[in-house]
């Protein structure tokens, strides 16, 4: 069986990975999204197994589907990928089968997503449905801070800046839970620290371990089975009325949680890949 | 003479001066900015004794403007007050340079030092694009949170120029703010815009009311005008507590609500203008 490893730059991440199968001596290759073409109705890809790590959501999903069609068993799946890279499609799956999650509005034009935020009430926290990083959330105190920020996204941004993803603010106390979900099980999570209420580690928040109670294992694959399953990064918010899932990563970055949680990550997910009946496989059997 | 009016559409404004420059019998030549072609080797131009700018995208008139400046036909108002107004940050300086009373305003280049200058200047604090009109991306910042969120939004997002940080004082605007209309040396009429938006452009919804010119407020708007080298302009002002100070200044500036609230004959009194300056470039 042979994996490929689907990247757009060799992090830390995707180089613990490379040792880690190095180390077992599974053969395999990369593909460098910046330099792949894909031809439609061909494989040129001599691998079972397909790990998408790629850094844009866009590359990723047209490649997961490509790689699908083309009949490449994918980490995670073309469907797990569209739904996480997109809040919309997550906080939807998530509702769909009751992961509880923060109240969420959508609305389409600067007008009904003033509306929505004047329901949800001040605070409320404005996101682009489409974002990593913690890049362009908005903390939204009143009205002016409202109406400004609409406007810039109408006005700056492209169509899909008005496409408005708006969610009630969950007072943190000073942390968020990050858990990692890899096929059924919770391998571990990390609580992020930080004095902005952001809690992204690529915006300085610092990361110490969270042990897995049953509470969060639950809630984590709960949410990790609402979008599809694979392995993904579920955001958790500690709120009055329990865990809410904030949001569920596809292609997350590990390399702040290994040491913290004392968890081989890399190892796991790898574990996982090789698990998987590579589709050409099953193929095989069924028509066979 | 002729007069050539350089457009980009005609609006109401547009389309009472045409009526007014037909009243007084000058030749009238219409030039659209979106089929102008300027020849840098051919100093020609739809001929025209003088130019009356009455464009609205502030690029094709700055560059007509220089170009016509340049091969020697007048216009109104001058490059260089078009230049000026249409620029805040520029607007600024050249008032203060002047001594004219504005509003305590920063710059900076970029999130972070914008960031600090609004701390510096307190919540809240208004952010404006420097180059931009009919109060289109007018930010009041009240917290931190605000600032962090709009600031990122206009890098992210954002032309590089919309990295150019125009931080102001948020003044509370009794009753409004005051267009104080200058053709010449005169200030012709004046409005009070007033809206429960704290943005008061009549292109935003604000009403006007008639306003008595006082001799403060002339003076100030005549400063603000000789002090840009404009002719025909609108002067927004503000009413604090240490009098009036100046937001910012209009080139080709809409006068409709002036004329509707005060009966003022603003087309009039611009053609009135052009025919005086056309007998002085005939002297």
């Amino acid at each position: 069986m042979a994996i490929g490893i689907l990247y757009s730059r060799v992090r830390v991440e995707e180089k613990l990975l490379f040792d880690d199968l190095e180390r077992r001596g599974v053969p395999f290759g990369r593909i460098d999204d910046r330099e792949v073409v894909f031809e439609l109705g061909s494989n040129p890809f001599p691998y079972d197994v397909v790990l998408e790590r790629c850094i844009n959501h866009s590359r990723a999903v047209y490649a997961l589907k490509l790689l699908e069609d083309a009949g490449i068993t994918t980490v995670n799946t073309y469907r797990v990928a569209e739904t996480c890279g997109n809040k919309i499609l997550t906080s939807s799956a998530l509702s769909r089968v009751g992961v509880p999650q923060p109240r969420t509005l959508v609305a389409f034009t600067p007008e009904s997503a003033l509306e929505a935020i004047e329901q949800i009430g001040y605070p409320a926290v404005l996101k682009p449905a489409v974002g990593s990083w913690g890049r362009l959330l908005s903390l939204v105190s009143d009205r002016y801070a409202a109406e400004a920020i609409l406007e810039h996204k109408e006005i700056l941004g492209s169509y899909h800046h008005s496409i408005f993803y708006i969610q009630e603010y969950v007072p943190k106390p000073g942390r968020d839970i990050r858990s990692f979900v890899v096929g059924d099980e919770c391998i571990c999570a990390i609580y992020r620290y930080s004095e902005h209420w952001i809690t992204n580690t690529a915006r300085g928040a610092r990361a110490e371990n969270c042990p897995v109670t049953d509470e969060i294992a639950e809630i984590s694959l709960a949410a990790a089975r609402a979008v599809g399953g694979g392995v993904v990064a579920v955001d958790i918010l500690e709120s009055e009325r329990g865990p809410l899932v904030n949001e569920v990563n596809y292609t997350m970055e590990f390399r702040n949680s290994i040491d913290t949680t004392g968890v081989n990550i890399p190892g796991k997910i790898v574990d996982y890949a090789l698990s998987l009946r590579p589709v050409s496989l099953t193929a095989a059997e069924h028509g066979g | 003479m002729k007069l050539a009016i350089l457009l980009s559409q005609v609006r109401l404004e547009e389309k009472l001066i045409f009526a007014a420059v037909e009243r007084a019998g000058i030749e009238l030549e219409r030039v659209f900015d979106k089929e102008l072609i300027l020849d840098l080797d051919k100093p020609k131009f739809p001929s025209a004794d003088l130019v009356l700018d009455r464009g609205l995208v502030h690029s094709r008139a700055e560059y007509t403007l220089r170009f016509l400046r340049d091969i020697g036909i007048p216009t109104i108002n001058s490059y260089e007050a078009t230049t000026i107004c249409d620029n805040k940050f520029l607007t600024t300086i050249v008032l203060r340079k002047a001594g004219i009373p504005t509003l305590k305003t920063m710059i900076a280049y970029t999130p972070r030092s914008a960031l600090e200058a609004i701390e510096q200047i307190g919540y809240p604090a208004v952010l404006k694009p420097p180059v931009g009109s009919w109060g289109r991306l007018l930010a009041k910042i009240n917290d931190r949170e605000a600032a962090e969120a709009v600031l990122e939004h206009k890098e992210i997002l954002g032309s590089y120029h919309h990295s150019i940080f125009y931080i102001q004082e948020y003044i509370p605007k009794k009753g409004g703010d005051i267009r104080a209309f200058v053709v010449g040396d005169r200030v012709v009429g004046a409005s009070l815009r007033s809206s429960e938006h704290w943005i008061t452009n009549v292109a935003r919804g604000a009403s006007t009311a008639p306003c008595t010119v006082t001799p403060e407020m002339e003076e100030i708007a005549l400063q603000s005008a000789a002090a840009v080298n404009g002719e025909i302009l609108g002067v927004d002002l503000v009413e604090t507590e240490d009098g009036l100070k100046v937001i910012e200044i209009n080139t080709g500036a809409e006068f409709k609500g002036l004329v509707d609230a005060t009966g003022v004959d603003v087309p009039g009194a611009i053609v009135e203008h052009v025919k005086r300056r056309c007998a002085q470039l005939v002297a």
